[in-house]
């Protein structure tokens, strides 16, 4: 399974990175959303861990942007981010439906490991 | 008792107060930053996936704790009832000092950390160890911001000091999209918005502690350029005495 890592910390990046090779995913990581459109062209990704604080532009407006692609509409997205979820159930639900966010992880109290298993569980096989 | 105590210290909380609290909030936004990466980074060794990276622990640790004393000084100096003693001081080897303790930094988020010091110029006058809290905060801010480029040409800060029409300004600059307002409204955003400063990824705290800093030496940070980079400067007074000698 290809994952497409988007971190804008530089230091963050390559440790969430190691951890999600670790479990056999291949990753590509980069720090913007304006890269991670030309980076999910070049590598076709199974799935999307996302940041939704970047630099410039926001995490909605890359999922905007992600989303008006027609073949990246069944992307599963798994924001993994220093914002906490949403405490509005309908803005969930709207990330759900619109967006294709499978889970909003929040990053100081997210293991690697439990990211691992939630990627895990999308069962995604390629 | 509590539920209703803790409403009437909030309904009597002042405007310098609620700064404060809202500063407080950007410093605390800002350190789970360098926490979750040492925390992660410890979940890794213990797994055996990588290495334990001592240096590592030890950069993100550091950075963390010269927030804290920054925000702390800042407070300090804020706060105390007696007027802040202001010396001599010189910008070159004040700016030479900060490079130093930001290099260990920059290396660890890859990015180039340069000096320039246009012209010659007497001491300033300020208060030494504010104005290098400052100055590292605004560092270490900016080195973040530079990490996230993805080109090499912006990975890159210079710190740098030059004379302008009030006097000397001390500042650093980078890669950053910023023109005046945008600052004029994240230091009314700091602490209620999660990205004060949309060309930033985080809080932004250390813009925000050096502010503080500089409003305790009876300036503030102003957005500047320097070549085609933008940052954040303050200018102090030059030292008059001095400057006869």
């Amino acid at each position: 399974m290809h994952i497409l890592l988007i971190e804008p910390d530089a230091v963050a990046a390559p440790l969430y990175a190691a951890g999600l090779q670790a479990a056999h995913y291949t990753v590509a990581t980069v720090a913007s959303a304006q890269s991670a459109i030309g980076a999910a062209d070049q590598q076709a990704p199974d799935v999307v861990i996302m940041e939704m604080q970047l630099g410039a532009h926001n995490g909605i407006a890359f999922l905007q942007e992600f989303r008006s692609y027609a073949e990246w509409q069944k992307v599963p997205v798994i924001i993994h981010s220093f914002q906490k979820p949403p405490a509005d159930t309908q803005v969930l639900d709207v990330l759900q439906r619109e967006y294709g966010m499978h889970a909003w992880l929040y990053k100081p109290q997210t293991s690697i490991a439990a990211l691992v298993s939630v990627v895990h569980r999308l069962g995604i096989t390629v | 008792m509590v539920v209703y105590y803790l409403p009437m210290m909030r309904a009597q909380s002042t405007g310098t107060d609620i700064a404060q609290e809202r500063l407080l909030v950007s410093v605390a936004e800002q350190l789970k930053v360098p926490l979750t990466q040492i925390a992660r980074r410890a979940e890794l060794a213990e797994s055996g996936v990588l290495p334990v990276d001592s240096r590592a622990v030890r950069t993100e640790a550091t950075a963390a704790l010269a927030l804290v004393d920054s925000y702390l000084l800042g407070l300090e100096l804020l706060t105390s009832q007696e007027s802040l003693e202001l010396e001599p001081v010189s910008v070159s080897s004040l700016l030479t000092d900060v490079a130093h303790q930001l290099q260990p930094y920059a290396k660890h988020y890859n990015v180039a950390l340069e000096m320039t010091l246009a012209g010659k110029y007497g001491p300033v006058m300020a208060h030494r160890a504010a104005l290098k809290s400052a100055l590292l905060s605004l560092g270490h801010t900016l080195i973040v911001a530079g990490g996230a480029k993805e080109t090499p040409q912006d990975r890159r800060v210079i710190l740098a000091g030059h004379k302008n029409a009030q006097g000397i300004a001390a500042g650093l600059y980078g890669s950053l999209d910023v023109e005046p307002a945008d600052l004029r409204v994240a230091l009314s955003l700091q602490g209620a918005a999660r990205q004060p400063l949309a060309s930033l990824h985080d809080s932004g705290a250390g813009i925000f502690v050096a502010d503080a800093l500089a409003q305790a030496m009876e300036s503030r940070l102003r957005i500047g350029r320097h070549n085609r980079y933008a940052g954040l400067a303050m200018t102090l007074r030059p030292s008059q005495q001095l400057q006869f000698i």
